[in-house]
């Protein structure tokens, strides 16, 4: 049985069903992290390196351990297992050894019965330091004669990380046939998450292991870092994730690093150790979007085909490789953006620097090449007097086109469809008219509007396959209710609702029986990080297969209860096919099969369809499938202050079939506001690898006042033979779609061209001086 | 964060006891608290005056406005009596956000005494007057005596703000406020330019100006209001006075922008005086 339609019950997948989790939000009735407490349990401090890099000459803790109300403190001596946050490669020591990397850098921990009487426990470590020589520039640490920063276990050489190329066809050739080519440098900071939860774990141990609970958004790679640090059997170590304000990848990795070092301290002490990050905290020590440098150059004939495209970027990876690898990766493969090219030739470089390591950040190293692929898109409709949607359009990838990685993209490609429909709701010809005559108008006022077209490789993609996978467990409970175990996570993004429907439509209940357990690594396999915008599409098959599987079952009994081969349904009823008064309900069917002692759980299990990869000449198959998107800014720039105000938005978007329209709206509309923080305000300055201001005095994101009320948000559905019902992913792709339509408004706006981010009211100010 | 006690005075002698004692005046906190937590402050105890009937209300007197110190800008924003006085209510609806804007009071703002405090612009526009109670005397003084430098006031030890005097503006004058920043709510203002300006016959008769964020304090350029007379409020004519302003301001540069760029902007918002002209 597949997909069964009318008759029986609407379906579900498809309809706003509202959020599952909000009520007891808005009630708040929902525990987050920092709202467990355990008996005895004990609050941890971490003392952290003030230094960018030094030798530790000596780590004088008496000071600590004499601290009013201080229960005990942990050293790398205190480690039982090994001292490593394993998270792609092994570079990063749970607790500094011998040398500091970077500012904030875990040195030891300190237990206290409160967590005030922690902090000013930590405040009195005395740490001597021998500095040793520090860089913080990637184009520093790459130098000739730069001091040896990153671990030679993690490094493709020297301080670069990773070098990772794409060559496809010949990019001299492309130039030469080129009629315009333009060229561009541009340069991104850091991004913060801003969650509105910081960081939290408690670490309980029980049953001679190792339980934590905390906000997090990948419990398996938690369980391995609590595992590795303890040398416990994987099986000893459980995570329970607590309800999550927000992650946006920066509860990817960092949460193992957190967990680790709590379960250290509870593990020596006996108690239960809870480790909660205050903001200016999580800010400082925590990772972030990489701050890049991007080369970009393009190549186009007369008529807007584009020849060739050649790039170079460097993202400042920090001290450890944590995830940076795989970001560059991902940026890697985007940086040509959703265009036909010919002759491709990308050099990406992720580089080892004296400073908090980078990390997730929704887009995973996309956003950074994107506003240089678009701004590029931009620069030459201008040269050849094209409109940007057309000169887009007229390059953009369809079903059969082969992507600069060489894939032939076989299905699902709803990009042409996107730009058709971004050109119909934003009407585009009026409103650039309209933008025409109130420019003409005002005296100290311009209007711009600027477009952005994204792809989006859904799931883990060819660098880390083995990661794509997911399980769940369905359990008809003896009253017609189910419960359902998943091993993603909620973390505000609606995934829980979207995974219900699902389950709800491939049984054939109403949404209000299905009740999603708490994530708990025990109850789930492994089913990988809830990343890469993969949750709906892979968590949502494994769901559907365990449905199925569940339906199967059910469907067997009603057979046997009515004893006829065949049935029809109606309302939530299986019928008798010829005598409709012979009847049993969903509730009925599932009593009978408990008083019969039938097996009533089932396991699903999906993974992403195969990709493959050469990374001599990046080619292949990077991802199973892509998501699009088109994006359009109305924006107004102040000429007498450079003070910029997004007054319109319009966003399509291909994501294969909307489970919810609804919370894919709010994740659109979420993904713009974040996107007009990137392009204008978020800036987070550091001098010598010490974040200056980690606050959010300083630390500028949106207000409320700050989205426009006008936002249109339309989907076009090109359904994925691999998603369920048809989905592709959608989390990630506003983001990385909205920051850039932004920065071409401005750069429309003012008459320059906006090549660093944010477009705070100073630059855009100098913008208008230079474009006047 | 560990608190300090805070304590409730039983009526305004208590209070100026208890402040004399090196107690911390209390209000919305929400000044107050940024900097316990930073630890910039450690005082013994805290007092809380926000509920004294001598603080509160705003009323009109002869001439002009009383706000008690400890009234919220909501309130101040929503008091028929301040309906006279559309300078302040355009430079306080700017404040914070409504949460902070319900909490938040001018009193607060004025002892606080940033060089950004949206409510001392329109305070300097208006020639307020600070009413100080303390353990002697009461005393009142202007406020740009009253204000020293970046959260330096002439306050004493043991000395509250009582309330601020604000005299009505003759009549006629168009009111002006434009904060700069980076984003539309909760912003410290980079710079900001408040105005009162009456024109007669089309060519200024008077103008005041106040600007923030530019100087150790808000800043009244009194030779460019000066300048400002007889001349026409446009474009052009504000034009030849941008230079002027630009130089009579003090900027320093910090995380939030340089000192060339508040310098600039200065004289660029005067051009926006012209929007006066048609409204
Ligand atoms: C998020 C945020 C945003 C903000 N945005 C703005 C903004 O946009 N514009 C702006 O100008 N300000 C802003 N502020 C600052 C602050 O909100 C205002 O200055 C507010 O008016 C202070 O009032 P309060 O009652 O909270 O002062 P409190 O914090 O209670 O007190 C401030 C100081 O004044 C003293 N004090 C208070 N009352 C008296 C009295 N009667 N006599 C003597 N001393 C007294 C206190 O001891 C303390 O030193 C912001 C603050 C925050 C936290």
């Amino acid at each position: 049985m597949t997909r069964r339609s009318g008759g029986e019950s609407d379906p579900i997948v498809g309809t706003p069903v509202p959020r599952l989790d909000a009520e007891a939000k808005v009630r708040g009735e929902a525990r987050y992290a920092d709202d467990l407490a355990f008996a005895g349990m004990v609050h941890v401090k971490t003392i952290r390196s003030e230094r960018p890099h030094a030798r530790i000459v000596r780590l004088d803790l008496s000071g600590v351990e004499s601290a009013p109300g201080v229960v005990g403190i942990a050293t790398v001596a205190d480690i039982p297992g090994e001292n490593i946050v394993p998270i792609i490669y092994r570079d990063m020591p749970l607790l500094a050894a011998g040398v500091v990397r970077y500012v904030g850098e875990p040195l030891a921990l300190v237990a206290a019965e409160t967590r005030d009487a922690a902090r000013e426990a930590a405040a009195r470590a005395r740490v001597a330091y021998e500095d040793l020589p520090a860089v913080f520039d990637p184009r520093d640490a790459l130098a000739h004669g730069a001091p040896p920063i990153a671990r030679p276990d993690a490094a493709d050489e020297g301080n670069a990380f990773n070098h990772m190329v794409i060559r496809k066809g010949d990019v001299a050739q492309g130039f030469a046939q080129a009629d315009v080519i333009v060229e561009g440098e541009y340069e991104v900071g850091y991004q913060e998450h801003a969650y509105l939860e910081p960081q939290g774990v408690v670490a309980v141990p029980e049953d001679g292991g190792m339980t934590v609970y905390g906000t997090l958004q990948c419990p398996f790679y938690v369980q391995n870092a609590v595992a590795n640090v303890l040398g416990l059997p994987l099986a000893r170590v459980r995570i329970v994730q607590t309800c999550t304000g927000g992650g946006f990848g920066g509860k990817e990795d960092v949460p193992s690093h957190l967990a680790a070092l709590a379960a250290v301290v509870a593990w020596k002490l006996r108690r239960p150790a809870k480790l909660v990050l205050d903001r200016s905290e999580d800010i400082a020590t925590t990772s972030k979007r990489h701050p890049g440098s991007i080369r970009y150059r393009t190549g186009a004939r007369r008529d807007g085909t584009l020849t060739a495209v050649e790039v170079e970027f460097y993202y400042n990876a920090g001290a450890y490789q944590t995830l940076s690898s795989a970001v560059l990766w991902r940026g890697l493969v985007h940086a040509p953006g959703p265009y036909r090219i010919p002759n491709v030739k990308v050099d990406a470089y992720s580089v080892a620097t004296n400073t908090v390591p980078c990390g997730a950040f929704r887009g995973f190293g996309s956003p950074q090449v994107i506003f240089a692929h678009e701004s590029q898109m931009d620069e030459l409709a201008r040269r050849l007097g094209m409109d940007p949607l057309e000169l887009r359009a007229k390059n953009a990838l369809r079903v059969g086109d082969e992507t600069a990685t060489g894939q032939v993209l076989t299905e699902s490609v709803g990009l042409g469809a996107c730009l058709a429909k971004a050109r119909e709701i934003s009407r585009w010809e009026e409103v650039q008219a309209e933008v025409a005559a109130f420019n003409r108008r005002e005296r100290f006022k311009r209007r711009g509007v600027g477009v952005s077209t994204v792809m989006y490789g859904v799931g883990m993609g060819a660098k880390a396959p083995l990661l794509d996978k997911a399980g769940a467990y369905l359990k008809l409970e003896a009253d017609g209710s189910v419960t359902l175990a998943v091993g993603t996570t909620e973390m505000g993004q609606g995934a829980e609702t979207v995974l219900v429907q699902i389950a709800a439509d491939g049984l054939g209940v109403p949404v209000g029986m299905v009740r999603v357990a708490p994530v708990d690594t025990s109850r789930v396999p492994d089913s990988g990080p809830t990343v890469a915008s993969r949750t709906t599409t892979v968590q949502g098959m494994a769901v559907l297969d365990a449905a199925r599987r569940l339906r199967l079952r059910i469907e067997d009994a009603v057979r046997a209860i009515l004893g006829c081969p065949t049935f029809t349904v109606a309302g939530h009823r299986f019928c008798h096919p010829q005598d409709p008064a012979r009847s049993v309900s969903f509730a009925e069917v599932a009593r009978w099969m408990w008083t019969r002692n039938w097996d009533m759980g089932v396991t699903g299990w999906a993974e992403g369809k195969p990709v493959d990869w050469d990374p001599a000449t990046g080619h292949g198959n990077a991802y199973f499938v892509y998501s699009y998107a088109c994006h359009i800014a109305l924006v107004e720039v102040d000429l007498l202050t450079g003070e910029t105000r997004v007054n319109r938005f319009w966003a399509v978007h291909d994501s294969g079939r909307i489970v919810n329209p609804a919370t894919a709206r709010g994740q659109v509309i979420g993904g713009i506001a974040q996107g007009i923080g990137y392009a204008l305000m978020e800036e987070l300055p550091s001098r010598d690898g010490r974040i200056l201001a980690p606050s959010f005095t300083s630390y500028h994101i949106p207000t409320a006042r700050d989205v426009p009320a006008g936002i249109a948000v339309a989907f076009v559905e090109a359904p994925y033979s691999g998603g369920p019902f048809g989905a592709k992913g959608l989390g990630e792709v506003p983001l990385m779609a909205s920051h850039a339509a932004v920065a071409n408004a401005v750069s429309s706006a003012t008459g320059g061209r906006l090549r660093a981010y944010p477009a705070i009211p100073e630059r855009v100010l100098d913008l208008v001086a230079k474009g006047a | 964060m560990d608190l300090p006690e805070i304590v409730r005075p039983r009526d305004l002698a208590d209070a100026v006891r208890l402040t004399g004692e090196g107690g911390k005046p209390l209000v919305g906190g929400t000044d107050l608290f940024v900097r316990l937590r930073k630890g910039a402050e450690r005082p013994p105890f805290l007092v809380y005056v926000g509920e004294l009937p001598e603080l509160r209300g705003i009323h009109e007197t002869e001439g002009g406005v009383e706000i008690g110190a400890a009234a919220t800008h909501v309130e101040i924003l929503s008091a028929p009596a301040t309906a006279q006085l559309p300078i302040l209510r355009l430079a306080l609806a700017t404040i914070g956000s409504p949460a902070l804007r319900h909490m938040g009071t001018l009193g607060g703002n004025v002892v606080n005494a940033s060089p950004a405090g949206d409510g001392l612009v329109p305070l300097y526009l208006l020639g307020a007057q600070v009413n100080v109670v303390g353990p002697a005397r009461e005393r009142s003084l202007p406020v740009e005596e009253f204000v020293l430098g970046p959260g330096r006031t002439a306050l004493q030890p043991g000395e509250l703000i009582r309330s601020l005097t604000i005299p009505l503006p003759r009549d006629g004058a168009h009111p002006y406020f434009r904060k700069v920043g980076r984003r539309q709510a909760l912003l410290i203002a980079v710079a900001s330019l408040g105005a009162l300006v009456w024109v007669e016959d089309g060519a200024v008769r008077e103008a005041r100006l106040a600007l923030g964020s530019v100087a150790p304090t808000v800043l009244r350029p009194r030779e460019v209001e000066r300048a400002l007379v007889g001349r026409p409020l446009t474009v052009e004519a504000l034009a030849e006075l941008r230079d002027a302003l630009s130089s009579a301001v003090r900027p320093i540069s910090d995380l939030r922008a340089s000192a060339d760029y508040r310098r600039r902007v200065s004289g660029n918002l005067l051009l926006d005086l012209s929007s006066l002209a048609s409204g």
